[in-house]
């Protein structure tokens, strides 16, 4: 495991159940010394993308309990900066259609959305 | 073209990313809104794992950062100082191959269109002959000479 996604787990604060519409949904809160702060950028912090995209990757192994990889990006939206601090909820959906392991996943602050976006997933041949 | 500005040319300078999260190391070329820029990732990357596989979000965020480095050179040839940039979309972003430490991987990037502060960019991860990842991402520009930013 590299040292980003394991940042990301130590952020996590709160998880909940899934429900009729999601697999699960989880809290995390950033603090201002998360790695991923780090030079992203200088007096302007902001989580950067790829860790909204990561925990969610993060989330969908560890409900499933199977090794996962990214293996696309099918959409992304990230329409407002997480800054240090914030409480951020992750809801995800795992499903499969037409053969694909997909998840969708919406991150909010404040009740606000966030961030979006749907991946596709493969089961990693290697474990991490 | 201003003295001084020239190829390659460490990325440090053109984008406001820093270690750790910078990822780019130097922009190679530029060409009628083209670029490539070449990373080498050290094992000591947060980005490795304890066998130096790079996660896969690297490849987004390097296609992001090489476009940044891109806009960078042009700022700079403009005689603006270095605007910042975010990533605001992404569509399509394949993931075909696997990195690690230690490999000399060049991004390369097209810009497809600009509008209203946006850009659309279509990138790609190599090592050698080999594609590792594509995409087209989405990215909003800083104006540098904007106030209030």
């Amino acid at each position: 495991m590299n040292e980003l996604r394991k940042g990301i787990d130590a952020s996590a604060t709160e998880a909940l159940p899934g429900t009729g519409t999601e697999t699960g949904a989880r809290r995390y809160r950033f603090a201002p010394g998360f790695i991923g702060f780090s030079g992203h950028f200088p007096g302007n912090p902001i989580l950067p993308a790829i860790v909204q995209v990561r925990a969610v990757v993060s989330l969908a192994e560890e409900e499933g309990g199977k090794a996962l990889r990214l293996a696309a990006v099918r959409s992304a939206k990230f329409l407002a900066p997480i800054r240090p601090g914030e409480d951020v909820w992750i809801r995800y959906r795992r499903r499969v259609d037409s053969g694909m392991n997909l998840c969708d996943a919406t991150l909010s602050v404040a009740g606000k959305t966030v961030a979006s976006f749907q991946l596709e997933l493969a089961e990693e041949e290697t474990p991490r | 073209m201003i003295a001084g500005i020239t190829l390659p040319m460490a990325a440090s300078l053109l984008i406001p990313h820093r270690t750790p999260m910078r990822l780019v190391d130097t922009l190679l070329s530029v060409n009628n809104g083209c670029a490539v820029a070449e990373s080498v990732l050290p094992r000591s990357t947060m980005m490795a794992d304890g066998e130096g596989r790079l996660d896969e979000l690297a490849f987004m965020e390097l296609i992001a950062q090489s476009y940044a480095a891109f806009k960078g050179y042009l700022d700079l040839l403009e005689g603006k100082p270095v605007g910042e940039g975010f990533l605001v979309g992404v569509r399509h972003l394949e993931i075909t191959g696997r990195a690690y430490a230690g490999d000399r991987l060049l991004t390369s990037i097209r810009t497809v269109g600009t509008f209203g502060g946006f850009a659309v960019v279509e990138g790609a991860v190599t090592r050698g002959d080999e594609t590792l990842a594509a995409g087209t991402l989405k990215l909003w520009l800083v104006d540098p000479d904007a106030d209030g930013g």
